[in-house]
């Protein structure tokens, strides 16, 4: 039980900072950016390149990698949404979807279509708990730099006055624009920060999960889920939600073996199935909609397609 | 634009092989999408085959398929209206594979696929030609591997949930009640899963003697890492995916210590001079060491390529020489079943944990036309 | 009348090359993409409705083709039913589908129903994938045979093809012609604003429904012929890629134009067969050539025409319209009837949003032909007032009552049917329609329009014409002359004039204007004045929500003053002015014994 506890949290942690780079753009623009999941993907690659060339920990080269994936970032928002700014919401939905096309097939062409694994941030040992619990040390370091990370984040926009500055365009861009924020060059930054805080979580999930180009969808269905779970656009919802997702691929269907004597009761192979699993999280997250239609956490901004 | 281009490809052909024959092989496999590693490779080894025809002058598309169940028909439809196409290498996917039989017989223009879903060879054509061992033939050893060399009876089976891994899920289910063993524990895993340690439970739950694998590359090697990590030490014995050294490739030599894998043939140095020639030749190309795929492929191709140099003109030549022939490949001797499966023998390969290649540890050399 | 010309021109160069196209294409291989096209065409249709007309992101297009291919597959392959009957099938499963997701999802938001919808597909995909024996699982479900109709095999290449391109004919001219009526305009306002289209009596909920169901049976129509042409059934047909293509399709091509789905349709599948020999970089090619596509044309390739050859305004409507003049107005619905009883009436109304009562025990009546005027200050509980009347908002406690008969509680459709019509603080027109259709459109339920008498227009659809003569009408009597301009490109007062005859085009017995007069000049507000009065001469009973104490001066018969949901005084205006505690309330505690004087409160224009 502990076990699984601990690997649902890693997992959240991971999809957490993913679905984090979802929602900051999500608030700065009011668009859904479907390449968010090809720049995990990217980033993974990134970090596999930079660890060929420079030989070191994860921890080292994981500044490179933020760095290289806000410049990505920065490529995303130039050809997909800063020429569609003003054009309908699903055009940007497309041209995002485009993107992320040709960055899982740019990956493809330049590093093949192994899957690859990168190094971890700091090693691969298993840590023993006692008791048969271990917990690899990839996954501590992944749940510290996760937190790391989002607290970052969070003291960026509470306590800096460009991440006021941030805020303000997230919440009112006409607003903020009439007040002198040059909206263009921070909504360019919030694409940065988010393929940023997406690059590090690929070099995360691929030291432990491996990579191939076309992981890209599976990140961004979870981090689509883990947004709309939480709250549309809500920060703590959205981190929540993104471990709600870990939590039905992890825990629920292992409740077989936790609860002993439950398959006398109950058809438990296909009930806990990985599959079973799946269709339950949507169907939780049906009914969450259904019950509370703002998402857990409630909406942070109104009106978004 | 490209009604141009193809003129211009026709025209070129013609001015270059004035009078002789002009052969055609198209290379229709997926390049790019979920399931691009296995085509690349598939790719690879038919294109060396294609290479190596001299003095026969072989010409080729590459066509890809992409992941759709359409991508298939439709690049075969192109191809097959080219100059001079005796054979056409086909997917090793099978939901790839199965809308293109009618069109093959329709064109008759024979299949040279790896594919190894049994349902292509039971459509009733006689333009598929299957050069890689079917899950018949594969599963059954697997089994007879765990069951009778290993004598382990309760099973479980863990598979990805696609295709690939129901099929062989299948196979295995049936081939392991046909030999008195039981399967006491199955999970079908999505190939997004990441944490797997939900199913070790169970599987431990369960407590079975041994634990099949049937999964895709990347999947598969999460698994054994995963497994590893997680302590579990009941044996393991895999499908071929996992002698892919882009498999192998993600796991350290120690991770695999112990494991087996069931697989078409033991590809390494000094066991036939065209094994050798074929690993040369390959790593001179690609720099990469090859996989079953593409010694299955380079095979596959290189037997049409035979039937043209024995004197087949069309594609029905090329089509009764596979259905009639035997022929002697890098990885083995393939024969048709009457069905279209030409390769019979499988074997089963254990890494020792010291490094990503693994040594020969058993092989079933089956017979054509057994069931 | 060039540009009305050309316009024509390309639609015949448009139907000339569609037609040209398989017959200079016309190898096997060419065929086959095609007829692809031609199936994917009718699922991009389809999903028009509900992503087009109605503005909804539904991801499910993808769930109904693949559930239109399984169908058939299973019923060609296990039970050996012909075309007429796998096709009739596919469609019943794909819309019995599409009803029952209907029922949870229809009512949510926006990006909630996209999501929604998503999950529902991967549930389905999900189970495809793993009921086997049914589906044949990830291989997915081979053998479909070629379509055959009453014995007789429909075969490959030109047959094929033709049967394939009909379906997209037949179901492009039913997609046209039950969109290009008054129904069609009713779509319009529910994709533009819902809220706006509720006020005009509009069931937006059954509107999307029909819209999600016709999207459903087209996609199983596409999903059956796609199993008959690629001749299997797999996962692939239900996963998101298969939806991200159609949405693609729709987007490129155009949203609500037959003609964009097709072009849409032919582009997207050919765009990757143009480009194959450039080895695995196509995709990479077909995805910078998408961002092109979107970034010249976002409005879709279709949409781009409009652009280029704008429709002259009011194009080909003069002579129909004037054939249809009414001889005489219509008259409103209140002046047939005494006016000795009060129409509407108000008792004990409490409104609560957490803890705070916004209208708390608000009583009053109106009675016909008089104009009522809410004031206070803001905050006071005006605009809860109209939103509790009009049912956007629920009331906790208290009882509305219409011509004797009970609206609290009631959906806002069906209060605006009752007779209740409003108008917004800040107006709700649909920029993109002309003047005329915005006030036609209001016509909708008194013309009774919907999707099957729709089918059975013939050149013009009557209800639309009949819904413009009496929109001229009103237009007319409100002082609008430009009907064909776009909404949005109207000044303001314009705009106010237009959404109050869009109002009055429901013929309400109550007509309820939440300020009126804002942003309006003195001499607009001296027009509007006139012309309410008039109304309330002809029987419509105002109740008008205003700050603007000038402008309501010689307008208002009654007023009712409200300050923190209560009402704390109601009389003549001339009462009002002078209550010293409307004066409190207007200019706090105290100030109501030294400022008395009506016109330092005419002059606060508070």
């Amino acid at each position: 039980m502990l076990q699984l506890s601990l690997n649902t949290v890693s997992l959240g942690s991971a999809y957490a900072l993913v679905a984090l780079g979802l929602v900051l753009v999500l608030n700065a623009t009011n668009a859904v950016n479907f390449a968010h999941g090809a720049l995990v993907m990217v980033g993974s690659y990134l970090a596999f390149a930079i660890a060929a060339v420079v030989p070191a920990k994860g921890i080292v080269i994981l500044p490179l990698v933020l760095l290289s994936a806000a410049a990505f970032g920065l490529v995303l928002a130039l050809i997909a949404y800063f020429p569609l700014r003003t054009k309908p919401v699903v055009a940007v939905f497309i041209a995002t979807i485009s993107a992320g096309t040709i960055f899982e097939n740019l990956v493809l062409l330049t590093f093949g279509p192994e899957p690859r694994s990168t190094p971890p941030i700091l090693g691969n040992r298993m840590l023993d708990l006692g008791n048969g619990v271990a917990i690899g040390e990839q996954s501590v370091a992944v749940i510290c730099a996760a937190f790391v990370l989002i607290g970052g984040q969070y003291l960026l926009f509470a306590h800096t006055r460009f991440g006021r500055r941030l805020r303000a365009v997230a919440q009112d861009p006409d607003m903020a624009a009439a007040c002198g924020i040059n909206i263009k060059v921070m909504i360019a930054f919030t694409f940065m920060l988010a393929a940023a805080l997406a690059g590090a979580a690929g070099m995360f999930l691929s030291a432990t999960y491996y990579t191939s180009p076309t992981d890209g969808a599976n990140y961004m269905m979870k981090a689509y889920l883990a947004v709309t779970i939480g709250g549309w656009g809500s920060i703590p919802g959205t981190v929540i939600g993104a471990f709600l997702v870990a939590l039905f691929e992890v825990l629920i269907p292992a409740i077989p073996a936790l609860i002993p004597g439950l398959d006398a009761v109950l058809p438990t192979a296909t009930l806990f199935s990985m599959t079973s699993s799946t269709i339950a999280l949507f169907l939780t997250f049906l009914a969450v909609l259904l019950l509370r239609p703002q998402g857990l956490f409630g909406e942070a901004i109104k009106k978004r397609a | 634009m490209r009604g141009a281009i193809l003129v211009a490809l026709a025209s070129l052909l013609c001015a270059s092989a004035a009078g002789a024959q002009t052969v055609q092989i198209p290379v229709i496999v997926p390049l790019t999408g979920p399931i691009a590693l296995e085509g690349t490779s598939q790719r690879n080894g038919a294109v060396l085959a294609i290479e190596g025809a001299m003095p026969l002058k072989v010409d080729t598309t590459i066509l890809d398929t992409a992941g759709a169940a359409e991508g298939g028909a439709n690049a075969f439809e192109r191809a097959a209206g080219g100059k001079g196409v005796v054979a056409a290498v086909a997917p090793m996917f099978g939901t790839q594979v199965l809308p293109m039989i009618p069109l093959a017989d329709e064109y008759s223009i024979p299949l040279l696929t790896t594919a190894g879903t049994a349902a292509i060879t039971e459509k009733g054509s006689k333009f598929v030609y299957r050069f890689f061992p079917s899950d018949m033939v594969t599963k059954r050893a697997q089994a007879k591997y765990v069951l009778e060399d290993l004598g382990k009876k309760k099973v479980a089976i863990l598979y990805n949930a696609t295709a690939y891994g129901q099929s062989g899920f299948d196979a295995l289910t049936t081939y392991i009640k046909q030999g008195g063993g039981e399967v006491v524990y199955s999970d079908a895993i999505d190939l997004a899963t990441k944490d797997m340690t939900p199913t070790f439970a169970k599987l431990k739950a369960a407590n079975p003697d041994i634990v099949l694998i049937q999964m895709h590359t990347g999947s598969m090697a999460l698994l054994l890492r995963q497994y590893r990590q997680a302590a579990v030490d009941i044996p393991v014995v895999a499908n071929t995916m996992l002698t892919m050294p882009s498999t192998a490739a993600l796991l350290e030599p120690a991770e695999l210590k112990g494991v087996c894998a069931e697989t078409s043939a033991w590809i390494g140095k000094g066991v036939s001079p065209d094994l050798d020639k074929f690993l040369d030749d390959y790593k001179a190309k690609y720099n990469a060491i090859p996989d079953f795929f593409a010694l299955q492929q380079y095979d596959g191709v290189n037997m049409a390529i035979a039937a043209v140099k024995a004197g087949a003109k069309t594609p029905q030549d090329v089509q009764k020489y596979l259905a009639s022939s035997e022929y002697k490949g890098a990885a083995m001797t393939y024969k048709s079943d009457g069905k279209g499966n030409m390769a019979h023998s499988a074997v089963i390969v254990c890494f020792d944990g010291t490094s990503r290649s693994p040594a020969l540890v058993k092989r079933y050399d089956g017979k054509p036309a057994t069931n | 009348m060039s540009v009305s010309h050309a316009r024509t021109a390309v639609g015949i160069l448009f139907v000339l090359a569609l037609a040209a196209w398989p017959l200079v294409f016309s190898s096997p291989f060419d065929l086959r993409i095609f007829t692809l096209a031609g199936v994917f065409a009718v699922m991009v249709i389809g999903y028009q409705f509900i992503f087009g007309h109605v503005g909804a992101l539904a991801l499910s297009q993808a769930t109904f083709f693949g559930l239109g291919a399984y169908a058939t597959a299973i019923c060609a392959v296990h039970l050996g039913f012909g075309f007429p009957a796998t096709l009739t099938l596919s469609v019943l499963v794909a819309v019995s589908v599409a009803l029952f997701i209907a029922i949870p999802v229809l009512r949510l938001g926006s990006h909630y129903f996209a999501l929604a919808t998503l999950g529902i597909s991967q549930i389905v995909t999900l189970v495809a994938l793993e009921w086997v024996s049914l589906t044949g699982g990830g291989n997915g479900l081979s053998g479909v045979p070629l379509p055959s109709i009453a014995g007789l095999v429909i075969p490959r290449g030109w047959p094929l093809m033709l049967l394939v391109w009909s379906f997209v004919a037949a179901g492009g001219f039913v997609a046209w012609q039950m969109m290009r009526g008054l129904y069609g305009k009713a779509c319009h306002v529910v994709r533009d604003d819902e809220v706006a289209a509720r006020s005009l009596g509009i069931d937006i909920h059954r509107i999307r429904l029909t819209m999600l169901l016709l999207s459903a049976a087209y996609g199983g129509v596409a999903g059956a012929l796609f199993a008959h042409v690629n001749r299997i059934a797999s996962p692939e047909a239900l996963e998101f890629k298969t939806m991200v293509l159609c949405l693609t399709m729709a987007v490129v091509g155009g949203r609500t134009k037959v003609a964009g789905a097709i072009v849409g349709a032919l582009l997207i599948v050919h765009l990757p067969e143009w480009f194959r020999f450039l080895d695995r970089s196509y995709v990479m090619v077909n995805a910078i050539i998408l961002i092109g596509l979107l970034i010249v044309a976002p409005e879709g390739l279709v949409g781009l025409l409009d652009r280029v050859l704008p429709r002259a305004p009011g194009e080909g409507m003069g002579k129909t319209l004037a054939r249809h003049r009414p001889a005489m107005s219509p008259p409103a619905r209140g002046a047939l009837l005494p006016s000795t009883t009060p129409i509407l009436e108000v008792r004990n109304l409490v409104k609560r949003f957490g803890g705070v009562k916004a209208i708390d025990d608000v009583s009053f009546d109106l009675h016909r032909g008089t104009i009522t005027a809410v004031i206070g200050p803001n905050g006071s509980g005006k605009t809860t007032l109209v939103n509790c009347i009009t049912g956007v908002e629920v009331p906790d406690v208290g009882a509305i009552t219409l011509g004797g008969s009970a609206i609290t509680g009631g959906r806002p459709h069906d209060i605006a049917r009752a007779g209740i019509a409003r108008t917004f603080q800040n107006l709700r027109l649909v920029d993109d329609m002309s003047v005329l259709d915005n006030v036609a459109v209001a016509r909708f339920e008194a013309e009774g329009a919907g999707p099957l008498n729709a089918l059975k227009i013939g050149r013009e659809d009557p209800r639309l014409l009949r819904a413009y003569a009496y929109a001229l009408h009103l237009l007319h009597r409100l002082g609008v002359e430009e009907v064909h301009r776009l909404c949005g490109s109207l000044p303001y007062g314009v705009k106010r004039r237009v959404e109050i005859a869009r109002a009055l085009a429901l013929d309400p017995q109550v007509l309820l204007l939440d300020e009126p007069a804002a942003g309006l000049n003195e001499s607009e507000q001296n027009d509007l004045a006139a012309r309410l009065q008039d109304l309330a001469a002809n029987g419509v009973t105002l109740l008008i929500i205003e700050h603007n104490m000038p402008f309501l001066r010689t307008l208002a018969t009654y007023m009712i003053c409200l300050d923190q949901g209560r009402v704390i005084a109601e009389g003549r205006p001339r009462e009002i002015y002078e209550n010293p505690l409307v004066l409190d309330a207007y200019l706090g505690r105290g100030a109501g014994a030294s400022s008395a004087s009506s016109p330092v409160f005419a002059e606060a224009g508070v």
